[in-house]
């Protein structure tokens, strides 16, 4: 039950940036997530908050106090680990009553907790096994478990989950979740799968190369990207690109031969600019009933029962386009495309900062 | 894979002539030990079955003397064996306990730059080449002919090798075990004593077996920094001899089986522990 903070932190191992300039507050009792592609600096955030590294500039605040003078032992931090990394030469309940043991917690009392945590976490019948005797989903269990047996400032989890299959991930999610709240404790959620970071964060970070690219809820995330990386990371199918240019004082956007009026409120600049639109925020359309219109054709229908994914050609460009249901579509069939300029985004060519974005 | 029954055949013929070759030097031990001194020698080839079997080349070793013998023996078998288990756990202790702490040291903090190789330069030379200064020092501190000197000695010889293996199995602990020991609370001590060493316990029953046996079957050693209190077992067996007797190859043998006693005992002990020693880091868990 705390909030954690990083400021201005950076990190470097040799030559290579692990974070840089971080700035963050994860307030308390919120799930956080910190997303980003692999090795962009979210598992080092971790290790900084629990001090196995030592941040070169910049401080990093529990509850409001600085902890760069405390060792690991002090920061009262639980955390899951990526492998998990549960003592392989004890048994699941030994494991659980490590933390205890180690703050000279009375027998009775350890017994009490463990046997709440594992009825929390259906791990009971699995107690007097070792690590090697359980399955991945268990071991996995017993991992949270190890860090729900103490009452931390703040849980850590580590993709605790990416080793799972996916229907067990599935179901590991909103359990998390779940106990989250029922815990009422901070927990920060590090993974590199967006589906799994929008479905369970309160807030999120998307990181890219040591840095924050943006901080919000996933609703933010996904409906005001503040930048073309973000909104390309984030969503599946993921957005729709068209490169062009943009003219601010007739409110034009051109790509090639494709050219359409488009009126992006408070937008005056010129210039190299891509317009974002999510496979979701088109429509097929009969002609009429959208804002703007083109012609298309059906390169590839991809039916995946709930909704169905089409790709379709404007010229050499292929747009990702998702409609609800199953519909019927020939090959090559010529459609017309809409969609409303409040789903679009407007996104600076060379920087790829956002200029306009959906309402 | 389907194997046909030949080459089965094959296999284990393969495995006996294996086990013939080696086992046939320790049977013939075996039953010489139990030979009278009249069957000690013959001259029509090998006799595998004593025909008048006797314990006397035991009793002979721990008495000094028996009734069918003339020859006495003017130093028993107890010293040499006493000085043998002290100096060979002694020095097995101290070379395991430094090896153990170095290389922890060494594998997970990278201290030490080129100590590693530099302890291992110590086996980069047939110890003979040192012996000559090694006897000059030792005299010069007053360790020859003492328990503790030779310890001493056969820690400096084995450290390499404990040092090795101990790093090796080390190097196999994940570090993030390590790490959420010390984020559950544990100090770095505690992390090491309760989770790093429960974890090589089988590395360190093999790096302690395999020390053990170096130090327990070293005769060069011995024979140049002992002279009369502390000879070890392997240089008392080399005096077994005498003029009137000529080599007392009953005795020997006698010795020889005392000898492999402790080596098999203690393999048998930890033989589990053995095995997943010696395959460690060959599969991944």
């Amino acid at each position: 039950m705390a909030q954690l903070e990083f400021n201005d932190v950076t990190k470097m191992y040799g030559d290579i940036v692990a974070v840089k300039d971080i700035s963050l507050t994860i307030s308390d009792n919120e799930f956080f997530c910190i997303f980003g592609p692999p090795s962009c600096g979210k598992t080092t955030l971790l290790r900084l908050l629990l001090g196995l590294v030592q941040q070169d500039t910049g401080s990093v605040l529990i509850g409001g106090k600085d902890v760069t003078e405390v060792g690991p032992q002090e920061r009262d931090l639980a955390m899951v680990f990526q492998n998990l990394a549960l003592f392989p030469h004890m048994t699941a309940y030994e494991n659980l009553a490590f933390p205890l043991v180690e703050r000279k917690v009375s027998k009775a009392d350890i017994k009490a907790r463990i046997g709440e945590v594992a009825e929390t976490l259906h791990i009971t019948p699995l107690l007097k096994k070792i690590p090697a005797h359980l399955s991945g989903g268990e071991r996995q269990r017993v991992a949270i478990g190890r860090a729900l047996v103490r009452d931390p400032a703040a849980f850590l989890m580590d993709e605790p989950i990416a080793a799972l299959d996916a229907r067990l991930r599935e179901e590991m999610r909103v359990e998390l979740k779940r106990l989250q709240r029922e815990l009422n404790h901070t927990l920060v959620y590090v993974t590199h799968d967006q589906e799994e970071a929008m479905s369970i964060a309160d807030r999120m970070a998307i990181m890219e190369d040591g840095r924050i690219r943006q901080v919000g809820t996933p609703d933010e995330i996904y409906n005001h990207p503040n930048g073309r990386y973000v909104a390309e990371l984030i969503g599946s199918p993921p957005m729709n690109f068209i490169d062009g240019a943009f003219d601010g004082a007739s409110k034009r956007f051109s790509a090639g031969d494709f050219e359409m009026s488009i009126g992006f409120e408070g937008v005056s600049a010129s210039g190299a600019a891509s317009i974002g639109v999510r496979p979701e925020d088109f429509r097929v359309t009969s002609g009429g009933g959208a804002e703007i219109e083109f012609d298309a054709n059906v390169y590839e229908v991809e039916p995946l029962g709930g909704f169905t994914i089409v790709d379709c050609n404007i010229g050499e460009k292929v747009l990702k386009v998702q409609i609800p249901g199953q519909p019927t579509f020939e090959l090559g069939q010529a459609i017309k495309l809409g969609f409303d300029s409040k789903r679009a985004h407007l996104f600076d060519g060379p920087s790829g900062d956002v200029l306009a974005s959906a309402a | 894979m389907y194997r046909s029954w030949t080459s089965h055949l094959w296999r284990y013929l393969l495995i006996l002539i294996a086990v013939l070759i080696v086992a046939y030097p320790i049977v013939w031990m075996g039953t010489m030990a139990f030979k009278p001194f009249q069957e000690w020698t013959t001259v029509d080839g090998v006799h595998w079955i004593p025909e008048k079997g006797t314990v006397e080349n035991f009793l002979f070793l721990f008495n000094g003397e028996v009734e069918s013998l003339v020859v006495t023996l003017d130093r028993t078998i107890w010293k040499p064996l006493l000085a043998s288990v002290v100096t060979a756990s002694l020095g097995t202790f101290i070379a395991v306990v430094i090896g153990t702490l170095g290389s922890y040291a060494v594998s997970r903090f990278g201290v030490g730059m080129n100590l590693p190789l530099s302890v291992l330069q110590l086996r980069l030379f047939p110890p003979l080449a040192v012996m000559i200064p090694v006897m000059v020092m030792w005299a010069f501190i007053g360790a020859i002919d003492t328990w503790w000197g030779l310890s001493l000695i056969y820690a400096i010889v084995t450290l390499p090798f404990s040092f090795w293996l101990m790093k090796t199995f080390f190097d196999e602990v994940p570090v993030e075990i390590e790490e959420a020991a010390l984020v559950e609370g544990c100090s770095r001590w505690r992390v090491f004593y309760r989770v790093t060493l429960p974890m090589v316990k089988a590395g360190l029953a093999t790096t302690a077996l395999f020390v053990f046996i170096l130090n327990w079957s070293d005769y060069l050693l011995a024979l140049l920094l002992t002279r009369k209190d502390w000879v070890t077992l392997p240089v008392y067996m080399s005096s077994l001899a005498s003029a009137m007797g000529g080599q007392m190859y009953g005795m020997k043998a006698a010795l020889g089986l005392i000898a492999a006693v402790p080596p098999v005992v203690f393999g048998i002990m930890i033989q589990k522990y053995l095995v997943r020693g010696l395959t460690f880091g060959a599969l991944k868990q």
